[in-house]
C-alpha cells in the first residue's frame, strides 16, 4: 500500500504491456440470458491494490472468479502478466485467491493448509518447511502450524487463508470479501494488517467487496460497478469528490440527490431554479458543460449542508423544517424538509442540534453547492 | 496456440472418460429392467433372449392370475393400512427425538432404527413367533405391524429432516400471537411438515408394497402380498408372467418416481442436494 | 437440538401421546427380538412347532463345519458387495451431485434410485433373465461369437454377488451423494487455485472430505447384504447359500423354529457387531472430515 508522502501514489499508465500485472480486455459473461459482466476493460498495474466495489450482483465475484478462472468469459480475454490465460486452467494460473468463508481445508492442519500450494509445485520438503514458517510468521501465526483449522478463531482462519495465499508467491492475490465473516472490531484491525502485509510484499493485489468504507481505505484504485458495467475507475478521493455518474455519488458515501434544476448562466455564477421559489447558485467551473435551459442533477453531501447562524446574510438559503435526529457519537445525522426540494440529510459535529432544534422546528440552511456534483440530464 | 489448447483438451477428454464410466455403470443398473421389459412381450412360454415376436399374452395371465389378484389387493390393505400409520408413528417419534429432552431417548431411538440393521429374515421370523404367542399369526394384524416397522426408520427420517428444517420461531410466533398448542400444532407445524411426510409416506408405501423377505415369514395362503405370491410362481412356473408383472411394477415405481421428483424434489426428501 | 444436554426435560406439549406410540412401536420390535432369543433357548422336538424345555443345544449346533462355511461365506460376499458397490456407486453420486443440468440430474436421481423401488422380487427374476443359460449376456455373447457354449452365471457366488452390488447401488448412492454434496466448492476452488491439477484436487480434497460418507455407506452395504435373501435363495439356487437361506431352510421348512433362532441371533450379531467394529473408525474419521 502506497501512502500519500510517497514519490508516486499511483503508477503512471505505461506502455509496457508488462507493466500491468493482469489485463482484462472486453470481457463479458452471461449466465443463460442473464449478463453478470459486460464488455469489462481493466489494466491492474503491478503493486496496485485495485478494489471492485458495487452492490451484491454487480458482477464483481463473477469478474474476480474469471480472473482466478472457476468462470470461463463469454466474450473476452484475460492477460495475466502479459501471457493470455483465458483458456487457462485454474490450476496452472498462478493466482492466489482469499475465499470469502477461506475455504480452508478442514482435514488438514494449518501449516498442511499452507503447504499445500507448494506441495503441487513440488518443492523440496525442506524448503516448503521454511517457506511456510515464514508466511506464518508474515500472518502472526507463528507456532501454530499444528492446529486444526477448526480450533482457530475467524480472525485466525482469516490469516491461515491470507498466508496459504501468499506463500505460492502469486502473480495476483485475489481478495473475495475477505473481511465480510469478521465482525466489526476485528474488521478495522483486519484492514491495517492488510495494509501491512502488502507494504511487505509489494504483490498486486485484487480486492472484491460492496463496503465503500472498507474501499476507500485499503485501495490504490477503486472500479465501481454496477449491474455487470464498469461506473467509474479512480483513486478512492477522486471518487470521492467526482464521482462520475449518480449511481456513484450515490453508492460512494451519503449524498443528497436534489430534484432535476434547469440552469442559468449569470456572470460567474450558474443558477439551478429548483421550484418556483427556491434558486441555488454556484461558481461556474470549467468541468461543467451546462448550457443555458439543460436539466441538471445536483448532488450534495451531508456535511456540505450547514445550519446558517442567526440572521446573517449568505447564498442559497434555504427554510427547512427538523424531521429526525440520528445521533452518530462524533456527529449527528439531521433530516430536514424543505418545500420544493423534499427530504434532506445534513451533517452536523456534535449532538447539541438535538437540543436546539427539536423535531416541527424551522431552521435556515444553507446549501453550499463549491463541492456538489453537477450532472447534466442524458 | 497447442501449448495453451493442451489442457482444455485434457479436461474435455477426462470428462468425456468420466461420463462415458457413469453412463456404463448406468446401463448395468438399468439392463436388468430392460431385459424384463423386453421378455414381457414374449411369444413362447420359454424364456429366450431376444424374444422371438411380439404378445401380450403374459400381461393377461399376469392380471387373470387369481393368486397375483388377491396378493395385489392383499398388498393394498397392508401397504395403506401399514404406511399411515407408519406416518403417524414416525411423525411422533420424529418429534420425540427432535424436540424432547428426556431420559432413554438415544435408547428408543437406536432401538427405532434398528429395524435397518436387524436382519429382515431376523425380523420377520420375530414377527412369526409373537405373532404365534398372540394368536393372531394368521391375518392382516401381525402383517402391518411387521410392515410398520419395517418402513419407520425411512419416515422418521423424512418427517425428521423438515422438522430440522422448520424455523422453531414460527412456532413461538404463533403463540405468541395467542395460538394454543393444538392450534399451533395444525396450523402451523403440520402444514409446514407436509412435504417431508407426504415424501415420507410415499416411500414407506412403496417399500410395503415390495416388501418381501419379512413378508415370507407373517404371511400365509391368505394374507400373501404380491412379492411373496411372485416368489412362490418363479419356483412353480418359468413362464414369462412374472417378466410381465415385473414390467408393470418397473413402470409403475418409474412413473411414481418422476412425480415424486417434480412434486417433492427427491434430492430433497434423500438430502442429497448441494448446499 | 437445542434440547440436548439441559439436562431437565423440557416441558412441551403432547409429550405424552408421542412417547406412548413411540413406546409402543419399541416394545412391538422388542417383543419381535425377544421371542428369536426365547425360542433360540428352546428345546427342538422334530416334527413338531410346540417347543421343550430350556437348553443351549441349539448355539451347540451351530459350530458345526456346514454353519461355519456358510457363515464364511456370508461375509465375504457381503464384504465383497459392499467393495464392488463403492467402487461402482460413487461416479455415479458425483455426477448426480455435480451436474449441472436440471433435467440430466433428475433422470440421474430417477435411474438411479428406482431400483430401490421396485423390490427384491423383481429385480432378482431381472437377473435370472439377463444371467441364465438362454439369457441376456450368453445371447449376446453367443451373437457376438465370443463364446461358444453357454457360460454359467446363475447358481455361482459370481452372479449373486452381481446382483447384490446391482441391489446395493440406489442406497449407496445416496449416502456417498449426501457426503459429497457436502463438500465445501470452495475448497476444491482453493485446491486449484493452489495449483492443483482437477485429479489432485479430487485425491486431496474432495475424496478425503468424503471419507464418513464412503465408510458409512461400506458398513450399510455390508450389513444389508448380510440380510440378502431372495438373490441368493433365487440366483444362488441352493449352490450359493447365505445364512438367511439356512434360517429360511430351518425355519419354514423343518420348522425347526429353535435352531433358526438361533441362527438368526447369529446373524443379528454378525450385523451389529461389524457395525460396532467400524463405529470407533467412523467416528475418528468423521471428526477427521467434519467442517470447522
Amino acid at each position: 500500500m502506497r501512502t500519500d508522502n510517497e514519490a508516486a501514489p499511483h503508477p503512471p499508465p505505461a506502455a509496457d504491456p508488462a507493466a500491468n500485472a493482469v489485463e482484462l480486455v472486453g470481457v463479458s459473461k452471461n449466465f443463460g440470458a442473464v449478463t453478470a459482466v459486460h464488455a469489462v476493460t481493466l489494466a491492474i498495474r503491478r503493486g496496485e491494490v485495485l478494489t471492485l466495489l458495487g452492490p451484491s450482483g454487480c458482477g464483481k465475484t463473477t469478474l474476480l472468479n474469471i480472473v482466478a478462472g472457476f468462470e470461463e468469459p463469454t466474450r473476452g480475454r484475460i492477460l495475466i502478466d502479459g501471457r493470455d490465460v483465458t483458456l487457462t486452467p485454474p490450476h496452472l494460473r498462478d493466482t492466489g485467491m482469499v475465499f470469502q468463508n477461506y475455504a480452508l481445508f478442514p482435514h488438514m492442519n494449518v501449516f498442511e493448509n499452507v503447504a499445500f500450494g507448494l506441495g503441487m509445485r513440488r518443492m523440496p520438503k525442506a524448503r516448503i518447511a521454511t517457506e511456510v514458517g515464514r508466511a506464518l510468521e508474515m500472518v502472526k501465526l507463528e507456532g501454530l502450524g499444528e492446529r486444526r483449522v477448526r480450533q482457530l478463531s475467524g480472525g485466525q482462519q482469516q490469516r491461515v487463508a491470507l498466508a496459504r495465499a501468499i506463500v505460492i508467491q502469486p502473480k495476483v492475490l485475489l481478495l473475495d470479501e475477505p473481511l465480510s465473516a469478521l465482525d466489526k472490531n476485528l474488521r478495522g484491525q483486519m484492514q491495517i494488517e492488510l495494509k501491512e502485509l502488502h507494504d511487505r510484499t509489494g504483490l498486486t493485489t485484487v480486492f472484491v467487496t460492496h463496503d465503500q468504507g472498507e474501499a476507500l481505505s485499503l485501495s490504490d484504485r477503486i472500479v465501481v460497478l454496477n449491474r455487470g458495467e464498469i461506473q467509474q475507475i479512480a483513486a478512492p478521493i477522486e471518487l470521492y469528490r467526482h464521482p462520475a455518474n449518480g449511481f456513484v455519488a450515490s453508492f460512494i458515501g451519503d449524498i443528497n440527490h436534489l430534484p432535476p434544476a434547469e440552469c442559468q448562466r449569470c456572470g460567474s455564477d450558474i443558477l439551478f431554479r429548483l421550484a418556483p421559489t427556491i434558486e441555488l447558485a454556484m461558481p461556474a467551473r470549467a468541468d461543467l458543460a451546462l448550457r443555458d435551459g439543460r436539466k441538471a442533477h445536483i448532488f450534495v453531501r451531508p456535511e456540505h449542508l450547514r445550519i446558517a447562524d442567526g440572521a446573517g446574510e449568505g447564498r442559497n438559503r434555504v427554510l427547512c423544517q427538523v424531521v429526525t435526529h440520528v445521533y452518530q457519537g462524533t456527529h449527528t445525522l439531521t433530516r430536514v424538509e424543505a418545500v420544493g426540494l423534499g427530504l434532506l440529510q445534513l451533517r452536523i459535529p456534535g449532538g447539541e442540534i438535538i437540543e436546539r432544534a427539536p423535531p416541527g422546528s424551522r431552521i435556515v440552511v444553507t446549501i453550499d453547492l463549491d463541492e456538489a456534483t453537477v450532472l447534466a440530464e442524458a | 496456440m497447442t501449448l495453451r489448447l493442451e489442457p482444455r483438451f485434457a479436461a474435455k477428454a477426462r470428462s468425456g472418460l468420466f461420463w462415458f464410466v457413469v453412463v456404463l455403470i448406468l446401463l448395468f443398473m438399468t439392463i436388468p429392467a430392460v431385459v424384463v421389459i423386453a421378455t414381457s412381450f414374449s411369444p413362447s412360454e420359454l424364456v429366450t433372449f431376444p424374444p422371438a415376436g411380439l404378445s401380450l399374452k403374459w400381461y393377461v395371465r399376469a392380471v387373470t392370475y387369481p393368486d397375483f389378484q388377491n396378493a395385489f389387493i392383499n398388498g393394498l390393505i397392508v401397504t395403506s393400512f401399514a404406511s399411515t400409520l407408519a406416518l403417524i408413528t414416525g411423525s411422533a417419534v420424529a418429534c420425540l427425538i427432535e424436540r424432547y429432552a428426556f431420559p432413554g431417548r438415544t435408547v428408543l431411538e437406536a432401538v427405532l432404527s434398528s429395524p435397518l440393521i436387524v436382519p429382515h429374515f431376523t425380523t420377520g421370523l420375530g414377527f412369526l413367533m409373537l405373532g404365534v404367542a398372540l394368536g393372531i399369526n394368521q391375518g392382516y394384524a401381525i402383517v402391518i405391524v411387521t410392515h410398520v416397522l419395517l418402513v419407520l426408520p425411512f419416515v422418521t427420517r423424512s418427517v425428521y429432516v423438515s422438522l430440522r428444517n422448520l424455523d422453531p420461531h414460527l412456532e413461538r410466533a404463533a403463540a405468541n400471537l395467542g395460538a394454543s398448542p393444538g392450534r399451533v400444532l395444525t396450523r402451523i407445524t403440520v402444514p409446514l411438515l407436509l412435504p417431508g411426510m407426504a415424501g415420507g409416506w410415499l416411500v414407506a408405501a412403496v417399500l410395503s408394497l415390495t416388501e418381501f423377505t419379512a413378508s415370507l415369514y407373517v404371511t400365509d395362503a391368505g394374507t400373501q402380498t404380491l412379492p411373496v405370491a411372485m416368489y412362490t410362481y418363479i419356483r412353480e412356473y418359468s413362464d414369462p408372467t412374472i417378466a410381465a408383472i415385473s414390467a408393470i411394477l418397473i413402470l409403475a415405481t418409474t412413473l411414481v418416481m418422476f412425480i415424486a421428483d417434480q412434486i417433492f424434489g427427491l434430492g430433497r426428501i434423500l438430502s442429497i442436494d448441494a448446499h | 437440538m437445542s434440547a440436548a444436554g439441559t439436562g431437565a426435560p423440557r416441558r412441551r406439549p403432547f409429550f405424552l401421546p408421542f412417547l406412548l406410540v413411540s413406546l409402543i412401536a419399541a416394545g412391538l420390535f422388542l417383543a419381535a427380538l425377544g421371542d428369536v432369543l426365547h425360542y433360540s433357548v428352546r428345546l427342538f422336538i422334530p416334527g413338531s412347532i410346540e417347543v421343550g424345555g430350556f437348553t443351549l443345544a441349539n448355539f451347540a449346533r451351530l459350530l458345526r463345519p456346514i454353519y461355519r462355511t456358510v457363515l464364511l461365506a456370508t461375509l465375504i460376499i457381503s464384504f465383497l458387495t459392499a467393495i464392488f458397490t463403492l467402487l461402482l456407486g460413487y461416479p455415479v453420486a458425483y455426477a448426480l451431485v455435480r451436474v449441472r443440468r436440471g433435467w440430466v440430474r433428475s433422470l440421474l436421481i430417477v435411474l438411479a434410485i428406482t431400483p430401490l423401488f421396485t423390490g427384491e422380487i423383481v429385480r432378482t427374476y431381472a437377473w435370472i433373465l439377463v444371467l441364465g443359460t438362454n439369457g441376456f449376456i450368453n445371447s449376446i455373447l453367443k451373437a457376438l461369437g465370443i463364446i461358444g457354449a453357454p457360460l454359467s452365471m446363475l447358481y455361482t457366488s459370481f452372479g449373486v454377488i452381481l446382483a447384490l452390488v446391482q441391489f446395493s447401488m440406489p442406497v449407496m448412492i445416496m449416502l456417498l451423494a449426501t457426503a459429497i454434496s457436502h463438500v465445501d466448492r470452495s475448497c476444491e476452488r482453493a485446491a486449484a487455485n493452489l495449483g492443483a491439477s482437477p485429479l489432485m484436487v479430487f485425491w486431496r480434497v474432495t475424496l478425503p472430505l468424503t471419507t464418513p460418507g464412503i465408510v458409512s455407506g461400506a458398513v450399510v452395504i455390508f450389513a444389508w447384504t448380510m440380510s440378502a435373501f431372495s438373490t441368493p435363495q433365487l440366483i444362488g439356487g441352493g449352490k450359493v447359500l447365505m445364512l438367511s437361506n439356512l434360517v429360511y431352510l430351518e425355519g419354514l421348512t423343518n420348522l425347526d423354529f429353535p435352531l433358526a433362532a438361533a441362527l438368526s441371533l447369529l446373524a443379528l450379531v454378525v450385523a451389529i457387531g461389524s457395525l460396532g467394529l467400524m463405529r470407533p473408525a467412523i467416528a475418528r474419521l468423521e471428526r477427521k472430515a467434519t467442517l470447522y
